[in-house]
């Protein structure tokens, strides 16, 4: 056995452990109808717009539930639920890719005969691929974090010209190649992203969520119309043949989502009958008499998942570590979790704790609202004015308002500025909108440390637009240590890495105040069954029925 | 020669004052309003010093209400908060953040009242100056004034507040020397008072135009007043009883304009407790705390009944014939 294969073995074998011990779960939904049935409209609804339905550059659950439905990649994550669902198998790909040069260069095999749905009507070609990730680049993509990795990729985020020489597309023989500058342990998590989704080659380089004619499906679904703010239409792929258990068919013949429909509406609408799921949790103050009324339609579902505010570090007064921490040692945790009506439990770690030997619960900022006022007199920033940002998707407007008394309670003065959700998350990635302070949140889209440390507060990765470190952290001395954590295999030294480098980050950066592990339970209609909930994609559409 | 007598004239006070009181609707309103504005503006720094000794925005999420020898937590671990009681802190219950509803309701009331309020005295008077001229002046001017109140009365009153509203909440209001920001309370108060003006200004004008042709305005030109010294102290007294009861009725819209506008998100600023603000913050959680959306609800609704009722009242007081009315 050859060192490479000796570590991917241990990797693949650390990787299984890990996710074994996420937290995320599954259920068949509704009750009886074991046996799927084929047929019908799944009647679904949305408080807003998602932010895209342009792979390149959706970032929210509800755009990669409706992505995961209608396309594909080389690889997948395994359409299953719990630990199961984080394990990366091929889509596109016939096998998963042959990994060469020390964990450097992997080579990618197309399947044949998968085809783009209509109008373009062709096969699937790894020069789509090539052009697919090169144009993440070009759009300002949210996910360009995840393949600024690949030779040449740098230099193309510059220049955006001459391609990536570091991606290699053979259509004649179907294969990709893809030469890293560094081995990376998690590339194979990356590709399976809905970023690195097949788009046909002259996809134009801008959002083509409202383009029709570019929504070009190569899954069992396609998005046949969308009218913003007030609905999606998403009905069977016509072209779609199944390649894959992992790429099934689906039973919905389709799914209408009515958008702009409030989590209290939602509630209301699948009582009645005329809903039969919603994107978000149940309402907060809804949830414990659903689950007495409706024990069978109820699902707790959880997910790794941070929920936090985030704090600017280019912006007064949060440029003085004193402040951010003030702000940490303010916040009441347990209050913060009773806002979301309990469904949650309360953190000061930046991972969440489904992520194995790489969580180490810490306590560095009890409440001590005393000594936050103490910070913020050292800091000489008394009444300093702070403007808190959050959506208006209930109940985050109710803790940002939590906030901003804290705030005030401390010694700044603060206000509180929201938007809709539809335009919160692009607005504070970008430089130019940047809060002071926001309300945050952060899903795994893999499961390891690195989608966390690393996406989020490596500062290699600040960008102007699609900013994921939103805080603008950037500590030299912990970017070399992201970036040998990268390079280790999969396992207990590497997560020794990550557990270390969040307590460092909180205890001497504290660019972020995280006050919860969030859960999602879901209510649905009684006809509603298949409900898979995979901890990358979230709930899996393809797997849903309706009950006759 | 002098000018046309009306009841609200010299002497006519006391004749509209005596048939005010003849009222008995009337006079119950002004008793709610009056009792109204007294719990809102006094009363609300009274309650909090006297009785709960914790302000509007004080949250309270971790804490609790001794009752019947039992702590109750203020807001339970699930969220919920706790409901109405016969307490002196929490009388109405609390939100979801905490804080005390009925302290909330008394402040909210005064930020209701005072958008409501001002909003009205900017509208009419900008109606008045823009009425007087029109009708008085009449050709070009007219032409341009009246055809700019067209246009503004061609959107759909709510339709138009929520669009300038939206555009302020975003960027502010900066138009020359007046710079405004996104969270300022004057916002809304001129956003409401702009989209109503030309439901006033338009009967003004009317009745302006009936008046100009009069002898009293002849005499007055024929004496060398000035054009503005005639609009100020010939015309404009003659307008005061439509004024007052415009500006009644108008108070009522702007208050009911001022709760659309902040159950919308971009009336009065979040952190600032208004009827409105505290519906839009209540409703999620209906179910489980009606008292949040129902009492800023029947707050409103008391309000804006009274103020119609003395609306009203006032104008078969002071001019039984007119014809004023608020389409909105």
């Amino acid at each position: 056995m050859s060192a490479r294969t000796l570590t991917a073995a241990l990797a693949a074998t650390a990787l299984a452990l890990l996710v074994a011990a996420c937290g995320s779960s599954s259920s068949t939904g509704g009750s009886g109808a074991s046996t799927p049935v084929n047929g019908g409209i799944l009647e679904a609804g949305i408080p807003g717009n998602p932010d895209h339905l342009d792979p390149a550059l959706s970032y929210t659950n509800e755009g990669w539930e409706i992505l995961e439905a209608t396309n594909n990649g080389l690889l997948t994550f395994k359409k299953a639920a719990g630990g199961e669902g984080s394990e990366v198998v091929p889509d596109i790909a016939d096998s998963m890719p042959k990994v060469t040069d020390g964990g450097k260069t992997y080579t990618f095999h197309l399947r044949p005969g998968v085809m783009f749905g209509a109008p373009i009507n062709r096969e699937v070609k790894p020069s789509d691929f090539k052009f697919s990730l090169e144009r993440l680049f070009r759009v300002d993509s949210g996910g360009v974090g995840f393949f600024t990795g690949i030779e040449g990729a740098e230099q193309y985020a510059k220049t955006r010209k001459g391609g990536i020489s570091g991606i290699v597309a053979d259509d004649k023989n179907m294969t990709l190649t893809i030469h890293l500058t560094e081995p990376d342990g998690t590339f194979e998590d990356y590709m399976a992203t809905p970023f690195a989704f097949a788009m046909p080659t002259g996809t134009p380089d801008k959002d083509i969520s409202t383009l029709p004619e570019w929504r070009i499906a190569t899954g069992p679904y396609a998005i046949t119309d969308y009218v913003p703010h007030q609905k999606i239409e998403i009905r069977r792929n016509p072209t779609f043949k199944s390649w894959a258990p992992d790429t099934p068919d689906g039973h919905l013949d389709g799914i209408d989502v009515k958008i702009g429909v409030t989590p209290e509406q939602s509630v209301n609408m699948i009582a009645d009958g005329s809903l039969d799921w919603y994107f978000e949790s149940v309402p907060p103050d809804r949830l414990s008499e659903l689950k007495a009324r409706y024990p069978d339609q109820v699902h707790p579902f959880v997910r790794n998942n941070v929920t936090y505010f985030v704090m600017n570090e280019r912006k007064p007064p949060f440029d003085k570590l004193a402040v951010r921490q003030a702000v940490n040692y303010a916040i009441d945790r347990n209050a913060l979790v009773k806002i979301y009506g309990g469904q949650g439990t309360p953190t000061e770690n930046i991972l969440p704790p489904g992520f194995g030997s790489a969580y180490e619960k810490h306590n560095l900022y009890p409440h001590d609202v005393a000594k936050a006022k103490q910070l913020i007199q050292q800091a000489g920033a008394e009444g300093a004015p702070v403007t808190v940002w959050g959506h208006n998707t209930s109940p985050t407007p109710a803790a940002v308002q939590y906030l901003a008394g804290v705030l005030d309670q401390i010694g700044l003065k603060a206000t509180v500025k929201t938007f809709d959700e539809s335009v919160y998350w692009d607005t504070i990635a970008t430089q130019a909108g940047d809060p002071q302070i926001a309300f945050d949140d952060w899903n795994q889209d893999y499961p390891e440390g690195q989608d966390f440390i690393d996406v989020l507060l490596n500062g290699e990765h600040i960008v102007n637009v699609g900013n994921n470190d939103q805080s603008n952290t950037n500590v030299p001395e912990y970017n070399k240590m992201i970036d040998q954590a990268k390079k280790m295999p999969l396992g207990d030294a590497r997560n020794a890495m990550w557990a270390k480098l969040d307590e460092l980050f909180m205890k001497n950066d504290a660019g972020w105040a995280p006050f919860m592990n969030r859960q999602w339970p879901k209510y649905v209609s009684p006809r509603l069954h298949g409900l898979v909930f995979n901890g990358n994609y979230f709930e899996l559409f393809p797997s849903m029925y309706l009950s006759k | 020669m002098t000018a046309p007598q009306t009841a609200a004239d010299r002497g006519g006070f006391q004749t509209a004052w005596r048939r005010l009181r003849r009222n008995p609707a009337a006079i119950l309103s002004a008793l709610v309003l009056i009792a109204i504005v007294l719990a809102c503006f006094p009363g609300a720094p009274l309650w909090v010093r006297h009785a709960c000794n914790h302000g509007p925005n004080d949250q309270n999420i971790q804490g609790f209400v001794h009752e019947d020898g039992h702590r109750v937590p203020v807001v339970a671990n699930d969220g919920t908060p706790i409901g109405p009681g016969w307490r002196a802190c929490y009388l109405l219950g609390a939100d979801s953040n905490g804080r005390d509803l009925f302290v909330r309701l008394l402040y909210g009331g005064r930020v209701s009242l005072e958008v409501g309020g001002l909003s009205a005295l900017l509208c009419v008077f900008a109606a008045a100056i823009l009425g007087i001229t029109s009708g008085y002046l009449g050709g070009k001017a007219d032409s341009l004034i009246s055809r700019g109140l067209d246009l503004v009365w061609a959107f759909p009153v709510y339709l138009l507040a929520v669009a300038l509203a939206t555009v302020f909440a975003t960027g502010g209001l900066h138009v020359g020397p007046l710079s405004l920001s996104s969270s300022s309370i004057l916002l809304p108060i001129f956003v409401i008072a702009f989209v109503f003006v030309p439901y006033v200004a338009r009967p003004i004008r009317g009745q302006v135009i009936s008046l100009r042709n009069m002898e009293f305005i002849t005499a007055a030109e024929a004496n060398g007043a000035s054009t503005l010294r005639i609009m100020a102290t010939e015309l404009a007294p003659n307008l005061h009883s439509t004024v007052l009861v415009f500006a009644t009725l108008i108070v009522a819209n702007n208050i009911l304009t001022e709760a659309a506008l902040s159950f919308l998100g971009v009336g009065v600023p979040i952190l600032t407790p208004s009827w409105g603000n505290i519906i839009e913050q209540g409703y999620q959680t209906i179910v489980t705390a009606p008292a949040l959306t129902v009492a800023p609800g029947l707050a409103i609704m008391l309000t804006v009944v009274a103020l119609n009722i003395l609306g009203d009242a006032l104008r078969d007081a002071t001019d039984p014939h007119a014809q004023v009315r608020i389409k909105g």
